[in-house]
């Protein structure tokens, strides 16, 4: 346990300006990562997101894409 | 025939960059057969310094990745943007500058890394004067780009768009970094980053240019080429989005992983091995996302030749993101790197996933933007089998060899000397070296057909004339 505590010590102290930019970035865009996966993966927003993926099928095409090599 | 999107859409460009990417894609592969051949037969040196290993090397990555997958990158991006945005192109004559000036940046490194004038900064080898051109022209495609989804008819842009300007953005920012230099001659410079930095920015760029270029780019291939080969939608949209952000986000943190054991900070390799580990996940995430489209419709694999390269491509994509991710665990590391391992992984990423999609696509755009059926479909099949087993044969060649390195390098006797001679394990590697090249022949061979069938549909296209009917045709859609 001592060692994991060692580890994991951090000398607050020594932190440059570019450390701490670095650090508070790093943490902003992991927490707007997260709250991105809770919004897209809300059941309430299913039809949201998934009304998309026919865009490329939808675009007026006159040949038939799933035959053989056309 | 598709008059109606021949009339809508600016395809004079993507067929040309099409086609392009077909012969960039056999002079690569035949440069990256000769090479290998030269490692197994060093006699094919012929002690001339212009096709020594050292300098064809160079010429062979830049020829497949910049040559065979810039071309691809721009025929795709520029023919998806039209179709899903439902516009044409901002600037047509501007795409045209994109081609000519690519192209020419392509015959610069023809010439220039044969003559060794050569930054010597992996897969950025090009001097400076060239470095300029490619910022320029690069960035005439991202504004080309950027502009066309400005134009868009739809109310959503689509999702492989996301990923191919997330490759625009992306590698703009890196080669203008990775390429800082001080210029000391018409075609000599030196790097301003120097030491560990050097190293560190090196492979900032190095894995980048393998996580924003040849993942998110091809990504962006496909995830509008399979669901419209398939004919079927993706899978799942939700999960697309999800990979595109997880893949933004933790790319740019994988670099250090390629400096284990290095001057670098330990953390930083540590931390390199931590993210890489947790990308596995959404890498999955997206080749199950391609692979689940064509659910309730697998007989389609019995039929379509084109559809089997791409979805070929999805089963390598998840391989190598899982091998790529254990390779950077320091335990493993320490016997993988420097060894043929590092090689054959790169190639299952590199003939598996990239020139598959890429093969993919260009057969799906040939019918659609020449107006014709593929010359021949029998060709498509027998070009399939050779791709993959060369492949196949590429890559277990290379993951013999480099174990059986690693091992050889790291044994030592019961007094704690080395046990092999270095000498002794290059004899060793010979068998797999000749294999290597024999599975980069095979290979090749494949892609020698994909280009005779890709200019006899051209040939036939002319002959028939089907580009200029679909122009003055009356558009039916």
């Amino acid at each position: 346990m001592n060692s994991l505590k060692d580890y994991f010590h951090t000398d607050w102290a020594a932190m440059t300006a570019t450390d701490w930019v670095g650090t508070i970035l790093t943490v902003v865009i992991f927490l707007l990562m997260v709250g991105l996966y809770v919004y897209v993966l809300r059941p309430k927003n299913r039809d949201k997101f998934e009304v998309n993926k026919h865009i490329p099928l939808d675009d007026d095409e006159t040949i038939n894409s799933g035959d053989s090599n056309g | 025939m598709d008059a109606a999107a021949e009339q809508k859409y600016d395809y004079g460009v993507v067929r040309w960059f099409t086609v392009m990417a077909v012969v960039y894609l056999v002079v690569g592969a035949l440069v990256g057969v000769y090479i290998a051949s030269e490692l197994a037969w060093p006699f094919l040196n012929f002690d001339t310094p212009y096709i020594t290993f050292g300098r064809l090397r160079p010429l062979h990555t830049n020829a497949v990745i910049f040559a065979f997958g810039g071309c691809t990158l721009m025929a795709t991006a520029f023919y998806t943007v039209q179709r899903t945005c439902a516009t044409r192109l901002w600037s047509n004559k501007l795409a045209w500058f994109t081609f000519i000036g690519w192209n020419l940046i392509i015959l610069s490194a023809v010439i220039t890394l044969p003559l060794g004038i050569n930054q010597t900064k992996e897969y950025a080898e090009l001097e400076w004067p060239i470095d300029i051109a490619i910022a320029v022209v690069w960035l005439s495609y991202m504004f080309n780009f950027i502009m066309t989804v400005h134009n868009r008819k739809t109310s959503h842009i689509y999702v492989s768009n996301w990923f191919f300007l997330g490759m625009m953005v992306m590698i703009t920012y890196l080669h203008v970094v990775n390429s800082l230099a001080i210029p000391v001659g018409m075609f000599k410079s030196y790097s301003i980053f120097s030491g560990v930095q050097d190293a560190m920015i090196q492979w900032w760029w190095g894995h980048n240019a393998v996580g924003f270029y040849l993942t998110a780019g091809f990504l962006g291939i496909m995830y509008y080429y399979v669901p419209k080969q398939a004919g079927r939608p993706i899978y799942s949209y939700r999960l697309s989005v999800i990979h595109f952000w997880a893949l933004m986000f933790g790319y740019v943190w994988l670099g250090a992983h390629h400096l284990q054991y290095t001057a670098l900070p330990d953390w930083t390799g540590s931390l390199g091995a931590a993210v890489s580990l947790a990308m596995i996940i959404p890498s999955w995430g997206g080749a199950v996302n391609g692979m689940m489209t064509l659910s309730g419709a697998w007989d389609k694999l019995r039929t379509d030749y084109v559809l089997r390269f791409l979805i070929m491509s999805l089963a390598f994509y998840a391989m190598s993101t899982f091998e790529g991710p254990v390779m950077s665990i320091k335990t493993v590391n320490a016997l993988s790197h420097y060894t043929d391992w590092t090689v054959g992984h790169v190639h299952s990423g590199a003939l598996g996933w990239v020139a598959m999609i890429a093969i993919g696509s260009i057969y799906h755009m040939m019918v659609r933007v020449f107006h014709v059926q593929l010359w021949s479909e029998k060709l498509v099949n027998v070009h399939f089998w050779t791709a993959t087993i060369g492949t196949v044969v590429y890559i277990v060649a290379m993951w013999v060899s480099g174990i059986m390195q690693g091992l050889m390098w790291r044994a030592y006797d019961e007094y704690g000397t080395l046990a092999y001679t270095f000498a002794e394990s290059v004899e060793a590697m010979h068998p797999y070296y000749a294999m290597r090249a024999v599975g980069g022949m095979i290979f090749l061979a494949g892609s020698v057909l994909m280009l005779f069938n890709i200019l006899m549909t051209v040939v036939k296209a002319s002959s028939e004339g089907s580009v200029q009917r679909a122009r003055t045709a009356t558009a039916t859609a």
